[in-house]
Order: structure tokens, then sequence, then C-alpha cells
């Protein structure tokens, strides 16, 4: 199942600056597995060692926030990755 | 609620002709005390335009000087601003923009030692702080003090804000629960393109005067992304969660608190504040800097640049493990670039037991200004 990935302006370093991507996976840890095959390093900046979302990151499927990665991704749907900013 | 003036009338008169707001909101605006954390990119234009729209107080905090880097986005400075304190200028000029309101210019660092007391003045928050420690501290304290907080913040063409209502809504922790200083890159860091600020700042101000009103929908429990490239804006809707740190069922955070290593109750009461005037003649005094110990706690490239002579450099981030090294017998003094990083390290030292550090206040911007044009202070 293919999916679009909108990608939080401070993870873009890893998609060489694009703000949308395309993966596959059936699941959040599928859609984040198939992120990091492509861009290594990615998923770690997300995710801890626990495969626990980190705490200034938050994933959305579509538009619903995602409490752990076991979240369903359908065809067609967009995963959000979010990150907090820290510039006033 | 304070009737309006003829002259505020006509000052106002688009206002007036809004059903929304009308004479009574424009009252209400007039009555309302909004605080504005951090004059900078998204300080500015939300300072600019609550004065226009007639926030009959606007309170502004800031530590820092204007560096000609700000300019590029800081709205409320010009040229001639450079190195002076961004809370006098941006009275001036909100002032100059609408002598009918009150401006407070609040010349400080937030800590827990005195957002209480900084935010009891004010009825609600805009939070436009570079910091993320500051961004949560001022979260804590909206919602321990039951303050609405619009809060924004930027990263080169992207954006974010969000609107904190006690009782109606997420707070900044219920979004991100915990974010530690290093992970989140900075502006100064990644670059910021100069207009963004500018639209969240008034998209923030929107908010303040919606809250104000009472009209439209506030972005409680909605968090709005802006991809300024694409100049696209995605929502997202955002749940309380029930066991946030600050505003959940059993809060762990029931009192702002200073993050290891920000400054303290005890640094601000304790440290000594030099001015730029005063360290040269206790300089002078001395002869030399034998009595006075000066330690630069900027960045190894940033004292490559320039550093007062006799200064030693321990980076702010090597302090903790480095205290060794001041002299019992000296006082030491600290330095940085804006006066943040030196009041940090007055803490540091406080808590190691060191009696009466003092620090350059204002930095060696200050130094540059006051004493010393030719003193080159290095980037960040």
């Amino acid at each position: 199942m293919a999916c679009t990935v909108r990608v939080a302006s401070p993870l873009r370093s890893y998609t060489n600056g694009a703000a949308s991507v395309t993966a596959v996976g059936g699941t959040l840890h599928e859609v984040l597995a198939d992120l990091e095959r492509r861009f290594p390093g990615m998923r770690f900046r997300m995710i801890d060692e626990q495969d626990r979302i980190r705490q200034h990151i938050r994933l959305f499927v579509n538009t619903q926030g995602a409490a752990d990665l076991s979240a369903p991704v359908h065809d067609g749907d967009t995963v959000h990755l979010i990150c907090a900013l820290s510039g006033g | 609620m304070p009737a309006l003036s003829a002259a505020e009338l006509a000052r106002y008169s688009r206002h007036l002709t809004l059903g929304e707001i009308g004479a009574a909101g424009q009252e209400k605006l007039k009555a309302a005390r909004v605080l504005v954390v951090g004059a900078g990119g998204l300080g500015s234009p939300a300072a600019l335009y609550l004065a226009a729209a007639g926030v009959g107080t606007l309170g502004l905090v800031d530590c820092d000087r204007v560096e000609i880097s700000n300019l590029q986005r800081q709205v409320l400075f010009d040229t001639e601003s450079i190195t002076r304190p961004k809370v006098d200028v941006a009275r001036e000029r909100l002032l100059k923009l609408n002598p009918e309101i009150r401006v407070v210019a609040h010349s400080l660092e937030l800590c827990a030692a005195n957002v209480r007391d900084v935010l009891s003045g004010y009825d609600i928050v805009l939070d436009g702080t570079d910091r993320l420690a500051t961004r949560y501290l001022v979260n804590d304290a909206c919602v321990i003090c039951r303050k609405p907080l619009v809060t924004a913040a930027i990263h080169r063409f992207e954006g974010q804000a969000m609107t904190y209502v006690p009782d109606r809504g997420p707070c900044y922790r219920c979004l991100f629960p915990d974010a530690a200083e290093g992970v989140v890159p900075s502006c100064a860091e990644a670059g910021v393109l100069g207009v963004l600020p500018g639209m969240l700042g008034a998209l923030q101000a929107t908010e303040a005067i919606k809250l104000i009103v009472g009209v439209g929908e506030p972005l409680v429990g909605r968090l709005l992304i802006c991809d300024a490239l694409e100049m696209r804006f995605d929502e997202f809707r955002v749940e309380r969660r029930p066991d946030c740190a600050v505003c959940g069922r059993t809060p762990a955070i029931t009192t702002p608190t200073d993050p290891p290593g920000s400054c303290t109750e005890e640094a601000l009461r304790a440290a000594r504040r030099l001015s730029p005037a005063e360290l040269q003649a206790m300089l002078r005094e001395s002869g030399s800097s034998a009595r006075l110990q000066l330690i630069d706690v900027r960045a190894p490239k940033e004292f490559a640049v320039a550093s007062l002579p006799g200064a030693v450099n321990i980076p702010i981030t090597e302090l903790p493990d480095r205290l060794g090294e001041i002299a019992p017998s000296a006082t030491p003094v600290f330095l940085c670039r804006s006066g943040t990083r030196s009041l940090r390290a007055c803490g540091l030292a406080i808590r190691a037991g060191i009696r009466a550090p003092a620090h350059l206040e204002g930095g060696l911007l200050a130094w540059a200004a006051d004493v010393d044009s030719a003193f080159d202070v290095a980037p960040l």
C-alpha cells in the first residue's frame, strides 16, 4: 500500500530537501521501516530504542494523531511527520 | 469597560464598522492586557498589530539587544536600533504607532523565579521565544496561572501555531510532552525565511484579538502547520493528554520550574551584574585582571574571533565539569555574547558553592556598544 509522507522541516535533511515522499506499508511501523531503508537514520530521529515516538515528534495519519506505531495506514493516506520547532 | 475617546473612535473606525467587533469589542481591546514573550521575529509583527489594534496594555519580554542579523525579519527595529536593548526600542516604536496604549518593557530573561510575577499583570500570553526551555516554562506557567496562551514557532520555511485556553483544550505539553535543547535546531543554525515569522506572528495577534473580543473559533485543539515554500496550511486535531505533566489529571508539574542549567532564583539574587563601564573600572582598578577571573563561556569558535585580555574560555556546556578551574581567591566574572549564557553560568557556579560570581550584563555586545566599539563580537 502506497502513501504520501509529509516531512517536517527539520527532517528534510534526510530526504534531500523533499517536503513530500512516497512510502509503502500497512502500519506506521512499516511506513517508517520503508523510509529508514531509503533514508538511513531518519527513523531514529523520530523513534527511540523502545519503539516509542519521541516526545518532540508527532505522527498523524491524515488528520488523526497516532499514539504508537501500530496505527493502520491505507492506500492513498497521507502520513505527516511533525517536529517541535524552537525558532521565534 | 473604558469608554473610547473621539481620537480612538477615529483611529479604530475600521474595527467599529465590523459587527463582530464594534464599540463593545474595541472597548474590550482597550481594557485587555497582553504579554508578548520574545521581541523577535514572531513578537515583532504580533506586537505591532496588537498595538495598532488598540490593545490597552502590551507587555514585552526580552533581554537581548538588537543585532544586524535580526533586521531581516524583526520588523520592530531598524538599522539605528543596533546594540540597543530590544524592549526599549520596541516600546518607542509601538508608542509612536499608537500613543493611546500603555507599553511595558520587561528587560529580563523569564525563569521560574519571575514568571508568575510577570504573568500576573496580563490576561493573555503570546509565546514568540526562540528557546525551547522558555517555551515550556511559559506553557507551564500559563496552565498553572490559568492564562490563555497563543504559541507559535518557526524553522526555515515552516511554522506552527496553536492556542491554549484553560479547560478548553490541550496545552503545548499535550502536543509535545518534552523536547531537550539541542534536538530541535534553532533558526540561527538552520536559517529562516524572514517573512515567515511575519505570517505566524500576525496569526498570533489575530488569535489574541479573537480571544479578547470573544469572536470566531480559536486554534484550540488544532495545530496549524504552514509550509511557506508550497504555501500550504495543514491542520491537525490535538487532544488533551490525561497524563500531561502539567494539565493532566495528576500533574507532576505544579509550579514553574527551571530546566537544568537555566537561570535560577539564586542566580538572579546572588549574581552580581556588572555594566560594561563597571567592569572596565574594576579591570583598571586592579591594574590587571588578577583578582578578577574573566571566564568567557561562549563556544570556542566565538572566542577565537575576539576576547577580552586575560579571559579564559570555558564553554557553558563544559562549565559543570570545569568549575574546579576557578581560583578560590578570585572573583569569577562570566562573559558571553548577550548576557544570557553568563547568567546561567552564575547559577551553575552558585550551586557549586562559588560565592558572589559576577557576569557582564548585556554581554560582549554591550561591551562593544558602550566601551570598545572596535571589539568584534562573533555571530552565534
